[in-house]
């Protein structure tokens, strides 16, 4: 397994579009930040704490980063046939498949743990570290998204194992993708208006199913920081999306024809 | 291991894709230090049968063994294969040498030197940083065989191999299988639609057909079955014979059934023949001149002039 992950990193490292992808997160990021500095030298007086506190607000955009993480690490391997290259030498697919997943969960901690820091460290260079009253201290806000990146963490592991399992189903990259929206961002809004409309003891199940959704829960994290219980919910549910989407996704795997 | 030890057996293998039965009950037996050419036409079922031997998918029916294990004890087996299926395939964005030191580190070969020393065995040393997107087909062709060649494999297995590659290509892959057979004794199980280079390298051939594997033979019988000689249909074979080797001085000559006489010599000048035997009273019925490459071979045995 060890000599799997360190070829997938060798070809991480090749891969100019890993660069490309974190620079322009972190160009995003600049220009965010740049932003309340600029909007600082104008009207307002948005401190450090009161900018750093909106990265609460972005969850979503880690579950789309799971898509570029499993993309840039699956490389087109439908596309340019190259996973005959790895089967047909005797590579077990539980390997290929576990091998992938680790990779992309690498990538996405890398490109987490570089874009915070990256992001945290420009507001404390570019803004005050106090302000006026009603904005989060640094201390405070230093808290909040601490919270809120621990209990995002698992939900965005949930999905990036989501993303894995659609991209070893489908027998195409966009269609995994279109599997991935499918399942993280319209299904929970489907099982909500189905579990609405049916109602009764059913209709209740779906509307608990629902609550159990990765982008239910990160939206819930936001109005529950500080809250343990709520912390540990979301790593159980984040453990069984992980452990779920594997299984279902080794299965297929092991049943797939290599094309 | 001996020299007739299996490296690959089949015993009725079958596929099936919905109703398409692609494999029909194969059976074959690849030996140590074979190379075996597996000839068919298009959908004979040649891919599909390697795609199985490599894991790509599954048998619907019948026994695969890979140097004697079968069943899921056959996975770790693969690892002493090389293999090249239809077209070879890389990351487009990655230059040869870092594609095939992608495939080193997987497969945990040591030794870094092992890419270098492939590419130079393939004749792709000095691509430099361009990418495999930019590469040609023969170029393509030469980096999945080095890949193919990377772990030092045991059997090669080689579809459609010369696909792409130039006349000069083809000379030195070929000259890459016969080092490969000879020195190192790997078993080379290659399929090719171009027949007359099959032959060349080819010590055993297998002809499939609509999913089955139609005979298998040695290159020496099949050459002994594709000899050419002139067939001199005679009133006394004993005495043809007889007058083969005293007034032409040969006994490259065989005595058939129906007064039949196949002689293997004089094939540049006939008429020798027919005049000894007409000069010693031996009526000459008929006399024509016999034999077939491996192509006319395969279209005869298949049954039709359709293409291999």
């Amino acid at each position: 397994m060890l000599n799997y992950i360190r070829a997938e990193a060798y070809k991480l490292l090749c891969r100019p579009y890993t660069y490309i992808t974190l620079a322009v997160m972190l160009a995003l990021e600049g220009i965010f930040a740049e932003g309340f500095a600029f909007h600082n030298s104008h009207s307002s007086a948005t401190p450090f704490g009161g900018a750093i506190v909106n990265i609460v607000g972005m969850g979503v955009i880690g579950f789309c980063m799971c898509m570029l993480t499993g993309d840039i690490v699956f490389a087109g391997q439908y596309k340019n046939s190259t996973l005959k290259n790895e089967v047909s030498f005797g590579l077990s697919r539980t390997r290929i498949y576990l091998g992938k997943l680790i990779a992309q969960t690498l990538l996405s901690l890398v490109y987490l743990v570089v874009m915070m820091a990256f992001f945290i460290g420009l507001c404390a260079i570019c803004l005050p570290m106090e302000g006026p009253a009603g904005f989060y201290s640094s201390g405070d806000a230093l808290f909040i998204v601490g919270y809120f990146l621990a209990a995002a963490l698992p939900l965005w592991l949930g999905a990036q194992a989501a993303m894995c399992m659609c991209l070893f189903l489908t027998s195409g990259e966009m269609t995994s993708y279109f599997l991935y929206v499918g399942l993280v961002f319209v299904l929970e809004t489907v099982v909500d208006v189905v579990g609405l409309l049916v109602g009764g003891g059913f209709g209740e199940l779906l509307l608990n199913i629902r609550r159990h959704f990765p982008g239910f829960l990160m939206d819930a994290t936001k109005s529950l920081v500080g809250d343990w219980g709520h912390m540990g919910k979301v790593w159980l549910v984040g453990a069984f999306w992980v452990a779920a989407c594997t299984a279902i996704g080794l299965y297929g795997f092991h049943k797939k024809e290599i094309k | 291991m001996n020299a007739n030890t299996a490296v690959m057996a089949a015993y009725g293998l079958k596929k099936a894709y919905g109703a398409c039965l692609a494999l029909d009950g194969v059976n074959m037996l690849v030996r140590r230090g074979d190379i075996y050419g597996l000839v068919g036409r298009n959908g004979a079922g040649k891919t599909t049968l390697m795609r199985l031997v490599t894991g790509q998918s599954e048998p619907t029916g019948g026994e695969l063994e890979l140097f004697g294990a079968s069943g899921r004890d056959m996975r770790l087996q693969r690892r002493r294969t090389g293999v090249m299926i239809e077209i070879p395939s890389f990351s487009p964005f990655l230059t040869a040498r870092e594609n095939l030191e992608y495939y080193r580190l997987q497969r945990g070969i040591p030794g870094r030197q092992v890419v270098d020393e492939v590419l130079e065995q393939v004749d792709l040393k000095d691509t430099g940083k361009k990418k495999f997107k930019s590469f040609s087909l023969g170029m393509k062709q030469r980096l999945g065989l080095a890949l193919a060649l990377m772990n030092r494999p045991d059997l090669l297995i080689l579809d459609e191999p010369i696909n792409g590659l130039d006349p000069e290509g083809v000379v030195e892959f070929r000259q890459i299988l016969r080092t490969l057979n000879q020195e190192r004794q790997t078993t080379i199980l290659m399929s090719s639609h171009i027949l007359s280079e099959l032959s060349s390298v080819a010590t055993r051939y297998g002809f499939m057909e609509q999913g089955r594997i139609l005979e298998e033979i040695s290159a020496e019988a099949l050459h002994d079955k594709c000899r050419t000689c002139l067939r001199l249909e005679v009133d006394d074979a004993a005495r043809a014979a007889a007058l083969l080797q005293t007034e032409l001085g040969t006994d490259k000559f065989e005595v058939l059934p129906g007064n039949v006489v196949q002689l293997y010599d004089c094939l540049d000048d006939p008429k020798r023949a027919s005049y000894a035997l007409a000069r010693n009273g031996v009526a000459l019925l008929a006399m024509e001149q016999k034999g077939a490459d491996l192509e006319a071979y395969f279209l005869n045995l298949i049954g039709g002039g359709r293409h291999a």
